[in-house]
Parts: structure tokens; sequence; C-alpha cells
């Protein structure tokens, strides 16, 4: 047996001294200075096609890990099996790679600040990894119900702190997506970048403005369409369509903040719990009957009644009063101040005719919801009109001339594309000439963009993220140390040039710097490296012996191998 | 009739087999139809309501015994995802799929028979030696990169053909007949059908040779040299019609896996077909749409093997004595 010179440098420090001159004795007397040895761990990840980054970052990560003395084996598992075991088995996993999705409606960072970490959501919630801590919860409990915007921020800000001290994840980057349109067919100038969206949003789409004769707007999704419902949202390719054929009383402006649409004006009371709608003037249903205030009543009581939008059902639960008083006036009540309340309910429900939807929930049966109706004629109010849709193949929309902000395009067309490659080339026949979901690699975008001068690209980094996520239940993930010791372990640069090729930003948040108004930038200082993170587990008591780490004296792996 | 009937009871019993297997694989398959929700899914009372919505509230037997229940009324039941009924949905999209699998398996086999049957007459010329490893290597070539391969030359370079789709964008047509024959169509089903044919032709080409080597050993066929007949007659009407038994098995069989489509040629293409429609479905574990899509491919490929022992009855008197004897 050899003594290792980092064996005998740490016994230099303890009070074994005495015992060196017993040749292997001191291996021992070490040993009883730490505790049992932590288990091997499995690290999960989606599958090296599903996600081919998160699957070379989970490789990366799992090689550094081994460096601080950990077992550290990578398990990819398909999308729904990765999901079985980590989201409904909460007590049996350690490690997962997982990821979070911008959307929208998560320009308002309410909802991954209240439900990632707070302790009721730990259950059955988004709270998967079982973080508590009540501070945390109160942070974000209050930024919740705290209508001034400046002082909510302050909030936010501590919720971040809280998450940066303890490292409940290990994040990683905030991906950049990419998305390309035709500069001939399009002047770039009346297209928006939204932040954390990208030019992809919903105010591209009604400003855009065709140079020539070409004023069809024809754009890619990868994934199928599963339903085209203002009551059933199954999918972000869902949500693209409806928000354009159903208006809503807010949106999520250009700066990332609700704004009003349909609504004329949102006016809250000064206790924060009530807000009067006005309505727009000569607002009219694709079929030419009047938008009223009705409609609206409507839209937002339908799905709190059971089984009918179950997807909504949160987002209207909330109102505890609603009426009309006159035909463009809608009153709602809130028992208590909610400062996402504009995004996530008023910026996120469509707006629906009272006269196509009544009728059909009523004829619902026990068990069935809004989710199964095909209610064929797709009437809305929004500035674009429902033409067909052909599964599979492809949504037409056209332009609504009657909506008070005409879209310019005379239709919008989204094709089902699966080929990446072959959507590349179809910009280029001119097939297509808005590539707005782009999941090939980045450098090959960049070449065909510098081939033909036409193609124009643009970036954004996303709000959604990717992180390493520990089970905070389970020994030694519930040591805060521990947790950070492993996040500090990963170079950060390594993974976002390896993993994501460099077409990412680095995170240490669960806001993205996609808002920039939410996210607090003294997060973004972390110093990474082993070196760091052997000190912080050795201050702590952990011990890392012969290429195996230990836990502190006294304790033991309830989990041992 | 009671061979009929034989038959009959036969399918029906291989249907039920099928579709027990399918009921429980699919949900004995590690994953839960409500992982795909989980975006949206945030309280335990709305995972409740999924569960409760989709049935899976039940015991396995109960789901079972009301599976084959509705089965026995040809209800099929409803897509967790798409809210439509599973019938509805593949109806959809088996025309797309019909027409590609359909289209390339015909030239594929045409193409097939007559290259095999000379093959098989230029036995050991240079025609043979070039002509077997090429029909070898076509079939060998992953169907993914040779639709590349002809998206690159032929949408690409020279911008013959569109690169993806059943129809250019934003079309639209009176009825679906008008669609389906318009130049539009043809033209986005040339590539992905001839990726498809050139996938498909091994089999015939190499089938058809070795039968037609086999029936050129024969003794009548010695005996229609002797009598004078011309090499066309012989190859034609004598060798061919005796060798293509098989092929005409291989192609009934054929038209019944075309009804599960081609997941990878419809990728490529972006083809709207029930590959496409299984794979999403058994990914996203929607079990009804899953079971359903499959047990419909099953039933017509029953039918279709039936088909086959018929048609080789029509085409060999042989066949047809053995069994009425």
């Amino acid at each position: 047996m050899t003594i290792r010179r980092r064996d005998l440098l740490r016994l230099a420090g303890t009070t074994a001294l005495s015992s060196v001159a017993f040749g292997a004795l001191p291996f021992r007397a070490a040993r009883a200075a730490e505790g049992g040895p932590v288990r091997s761990l499995t690290l999960y990840s989606r599958t090296q096609a599903a996600n081919p980054q998160q699957y070379q970052a989970a490789e990366l990560i799992a090689q550094i890990w081994g460096e601080l003395g950990l077992k550290v084996t990578v398990q990819a598992l398909p999308n729904t099996q990765l999901s079985d075991v980590i989201w409904y088995k909460r007590d049996e996993w350690d490690l997962t790679m997982w990821q979070m999705v911008g959307r929208p409606e998560r320009s308002d960072p309410d909802e991954f600040v209240y439900n990632l970490f707070h302790s009721t959501t730990a259950e059955t919630g988004y709270n998967f990894v079982g973080y508590q801590n009540p501070e945390y919860d109160k942070a974000a409990e209050e930024q919740r119900v705290t209508a001034d915007r400046d002082a909510r921020r302050e909030l936010i800000y501590r919720a971040q702190q809280i998450i940066n001290e303890d490292q409940p994840y290990a994040f990683l980057v905030y991906p950049e997506k990419f998305y390309a349109y035709s500069g001939a067919v399009f002047d770039p100038a009346t297209v928006t970048d939204q932040p954390g969206l990208g030019v992809k949003n919903f105010w591209t789409f009604i400003e855009i403005t065709p140079k020539g004769d070409q004023k069809d707007l024809v754009m890619n999704s990868s994934n199928e369409l599963n339903a085209c419902n203002p009551f059933y949202i199954s999918g972000a390719q869902d949500s693209w369509v409806t928000e354009l054929i159903w208006d809503r009383v807010m949106r999520i402006g250009k700066d990332g903040l609700p704004q009003p649409w349909a609504a004329e004006s949102v006016v809250w009371n000064d206790a924060a719990t009530e807000c009067t709608i006005t309505l727009r003037e000569g607002m009219a249903w694709h079929d030419g009957k009047p938008v009223t205030a009705e409609d609206v009543v409507f839209s937002f009581t339908a799905p709190s009644q059971d089984n009918t939008a179950p997807m909504y059902k949160p987002f209207t639960d909330i109102i505890t009063g609603i009426e009309a008083p006159d035909a463009r006036t809608v009153v709602m009540t809130l028992d208590q101040p909610n400062a996402a309340f504009e995004t996530s309910t008023l910026a996120k429900l469509n707006i629906v005719p009272k006269h196509v939807w009544e009728p059909l929930l009523a004829t619902l049966k026990p068990g069935e919801t809004a989710e199964s109706i095909t209610e064929e004629s797709r009437i809305g109010s929004g500035p674009f009109r429902f033409v067909r849709w052909l599964p599979q193949q492809e949504i037409v929309l056209e332009a609504n001339p009657e909506h008070w902000a005409p879209p310019k395009i005379d239709r919008w067309i989204m094709r089902i594309v699966l080929n990446v490659a072959a959507g590349l080339g179809m910009m280029k026949s001119g097939e297509m000439n808005f590539m707005s979901d782009y999941t090939g690699d980045p450098e090959l975008l960049k070449q065909a963009a510098e081939e033909d001068k036409d193609l124009v690209i643009a970036e954004a980094v996303d709000i959604g993220f990717q992180y390493a996520a520990f089970n905070c239940r389970r020994p030694p993930f519930d040591d805060k140390v521990f947790r950070r010791a492993l996040s500090f372990a990963i170079p950060r640069k390594l993974i976002q040039n390896a993993a994501w090729n460099g077409f990412a930003a680095l995170a240490n948040s669960h806001v993205s710097e996609a808002l920039p108004f939410w996210h607090d930038p003294e997060t973004d200082t972390l110093e990474t490296g082993v070196k760091i993170a052997k000190a912080m587990l050795e201050e702590a008591g952990y011990v890392i012996s012969d290429g195996t780490l230990y836990y502190p004296e006294g304790k033991t792996d309830p989990f041992s191998d | 009739m009671r061979y009929l009937f034989n038959r009959l009871v036969h399918m029906i019993l291989v249907l039920w087999v099928v579709g027990t297997v399918l009921f429980f694989m699919f949900r004995i398959m590690p994953g839960t139809p409500l992982a795909a929700f989980i975006d949206q899914t945030t309280t335990a009372e709305q995972q409740q309501a999924l569960i409760a919505q989709f049935g899976l509230d039940k015991s396995l037997g109960e789901q079972y015994w009301l599976f084959l229940v509705n089965l026995s009324q040809g209800d099929l039941g409803q897509s967790f995802f798409f809210k439509k009924p599973v019938v509805d949905i593949v109806l959809e999209v088996l025309p797309n799929t019909l027409i590609l699998t359909l289209a390339s398996l015909v030239i594929a086999y045409v193409f097939g028979i007559l290259a095999g049957a000379w093959l098989a007459w230029k036995r050991g010329s240079w025609i043979e030696g070039v002509g077997i490893p090429l029909a070898l290597t076509t079939r060998a070539a992953p169907e993914f990169w040779l639709g590349m391969v002809m998206l690159a030359v032929f949408a690409f370079q020279f911008g013959w053909f569109p690169a993806g789709g059943a129809n250019a964008s934003g079309a639209a047509w009176d009825s679906e007949w008008q669609r389906i024959f318009s130049l539009d169509y043809l033209s986005h089903l040339a590539l992905p059908t001839l990726t498809l044919a050139i996938y498909l032709q091994g089999l015939p080409l190499l089938l058809m040779r070795s039968n037609m080597l086999e029936v050129l050993q024969e003794e009548f066929i010695t005996m229609g040299k002797m009598k004078g007949l011309s090499t066309r007659t012989i190859v034609l009407r004598h060798a061919a019609r005796n060798a293509l038994l098989p092929v005409a098995t291989a192609f009934a069989l054929g038209v019944g896996s075309a009804v599960g489509g081609n997941v990878v040629v419809e990728t490529v293409f972006s083809w709207p077909g029930i590959g496409r429609l299984l794979v999403n479905a058994v990914s996203a574990s929607d079990y009804p749409l899953a079971q359903g899509a499959f047990l419909i491919i099953t039933a017509v490929l029953i039918v279709m093997n039936f088909i086959a022992d018929i048609t080789y009855q029509l085409l060999d008197p042989r066949v047809r004595v053995a069994t009425t004897a």
C-alpha cells in the first residue's frame, strides 16, 4: 500500500501525527476522521438524439465531478421515460439534466420564481428538486402581491440571490435561438426583436411588410400542430397560431412588459385588487358580430367551471368576481393583489365568442372538456382569420383587414418541415421565407447567410435555461455546501463552448438575462473550477482520498451501494 | 365457402391477439402520457383530472375490458393529444401515405420484375456483373441518405422539384381529387416516390432473378427451345409467368405494409403520412392513437395477406387444386 502525497498533507494537519511512524496505520487513522464514502451516482439526461447539447454537457459534468472523487454515470432516457423518473418518482433519483423553456407569458418572472422553488410546489408541482427555504418562500410570495414594479424587482433580486447562495440547480446556459428570414421579400426594419423570444413574435407578424409581390409569409415548424382551439394549448406551435386568431385583453409588448391590447385601458384601484377593463370601440368577430363585454366575461368564467379548460383554470381561479356593467366595460376582482395577473391571465387567455362557444360547452358530457371540441370555424377577433389546416402539412391564416391593427402581409402560412437541412434549402429556393424554428447547427445557418446576402439572421437569448438539478431531498444533496461545490466545479465556459458551440449565454439564475429588467446581474459572477470546489468540500469536512469522496466525520451514506 | 369462413375466424383471432399485445405493450412501456403535459400542469388536482380524463384511473383489467368492448363496436377511442377520434386522424393521413407507398411499390416492382428477368437471362455476362452489385448497393443505402442526395441534386442543385410537403404553400383546391391529380402535387410526390422506389426495387429484382434462374433449368424451357420458340416467348410467356408467383406474394405483402407508411422518407421530405403519426404517438405515450393506428395497419395487412392467398390460387392452378382437394 502506498501513501499518497495528498494523504500525507492532510495528515499533517490532523492530530493523528503520532501514528505516522507505524506505516500502514496512518491510512486507517485518516479513515477514522472521515465518514462513509459517497455512493455512486446516476446523472440522468435526455438522449443524445433528442438533445445533443444536453447530453454532451452531462458527459462533461460527470467527468468533472469524477475529479472530486465521485463516481457519476450518465444515463440517457427518452423524454417521457425521463419525466417518469424525475417527475413522478421524486424520492428516487439524485441528479438530472433538465431544462425550462421560454414562452411569452414567462417574460414575467413570477412563474419561474414562484413555481420552481416555492415549498408548496415540491410535492407534485414544478419544484421537483424538493428545495425548501422559508426565506425564499417569503420573497416569492411577497413579489406576487407587490404591485409596485421597482419594489417587486428588489424581491425578485432577493429570490435570485438566495438561489445563487443555495444552488439547488447548477445553472449552465440560456441557449441562443436562431431565426432567419428573407431580406429580399420583407423589409427588415419592420421586424420586431422581442426580448427572450427573438423575431418570431406577435408584433413581427402583424407589422412585417413585404417589399414586392410576394405577400405571403411562409414559415416552418419542426413539430406537428396538435390543435387549433382557444381553450386548449398543448404545445408551443398551437399558441403561435391561436395568439394570432384570438385577441387578448393585454399582450406582452415589445419591451417584454404587458400592455393593453383589446382593452383601451386596464385601470387598477389603489389596493390593486380590482381592475376595470375598457374594450376598444368597434371590435368585431370574424363573422361580423360585435365583440362585447359579455364575451370577455364568458372567456374568463368558462375555464373556471370544472372540466372545461383544465389548462387555463389556474389562471382564472384567482378571479373572485367579474361583471360587465356595460357593453364595453368589464370589472374583475381579486382577493389579493397579484403582480403577475396581467401577464399570466390577462395576456394569456383568449377572448372567445360567446355565441359560438356557449352552445358547444352546453353539449359537453361528464368527463369531456372544451379541449376535445373541434370548432371548425375558428372565429376569433384577432388580426388574422383562420383559412384551413391540413394536418401534418400546413396551417393557413389570412389577414383581417377589419382589425384595428391590420397585418401588412396577405397570408400567414406555417408549414410543417421536419427536415432542418431541407428547410435551409427551402429558404434558398423561396419555398419558405421565414425560418422560425431552426434546430440545426447555427454554423450552417451563418454559412448560408454568407452565401446568400438576402438571408437575414436574427438570434435571441432564451428566457428558458439548461441546468443540472440536485435532488435536495436526498443526502448529500440536502447539504447546501455540497451542492455549491458540485456546481462550482463545473467550468461554465467549457460547457458553453464544448456542448453549445458557443451559441448560448452563461446562466446562474432562473431569471434569464433576456429579461433585463428582472435579471440580477450580481448573480453573473460565478467563479468556477475544480480547485475551488475541492477547497469548499474540504473546508466543510468532506475528504477526498484515493480518488473517492467521503462524508464529513460521523456521517454515512443512507443509500450506500 | 368453408375455407373462407375458416380464414375469417382466423383473421379475427389474429386481430384480437395483436390488439391485446398492443394494449399491454404500450402500458407496460415506461413513461406516462402525463409527461407531455408537465409544462402546463402545475397542480396535483389537474394531474388527477387528466388521469381521469384519459381513463387511466381505472384498473388495467377494467381498461382492457373497455378497450375490447369499444373495439368490437369499431370505436378505437380518442387521441389524448389531438382530442379527436383515432379513426378520423388515421383516415386524414392515410390517402397521402397510400399514394406515396403504392406509387413507389408499383415503380419498384415493374422495374424489379423486368430487370430481374433480364439479369437472369444475361447470367454470366458483364451486365450481371454490374447489375447485381448495383441493385444490392441501392438496396443497402440508407433511405435518409438517399433522400438527402435526391434533395441536394434535384431540388437544390437543379431546382426541378420542390423540397418538401405535399403541395405548394397556401395552395387551395376544390376537391381532394383535383388536389391529388394536380401537377403541383405530382411534382411534390416525385422525389419521395423515387427515393422509396429505389429502396424497394432490390427485393423484387433479386427474387425475380433467382426464381427465373430456377425456372430456366426446368425441362419445359428446354422443350420450348427445342420447339424453336423465340427467346421473347420463352422468357416472358413461359419462364417469367412461373417465376412471378413468389414476387406476387411479396407485392401483396408490400402493399399491406405500405399502409404503415415510411417514417424515414416522410421525415426527410416532410411528407404527410402515417409513419410520422405513429412515431409521435408512441413517443408521447398517446396510447389510444398508437394502438388504434397499429391495429388498423394490422387489419389491412391481414386482409392483404388473405388477398395474396387468393391471387395465388388464381395465378397458379396447382395451388387451387391442392386446396379444393
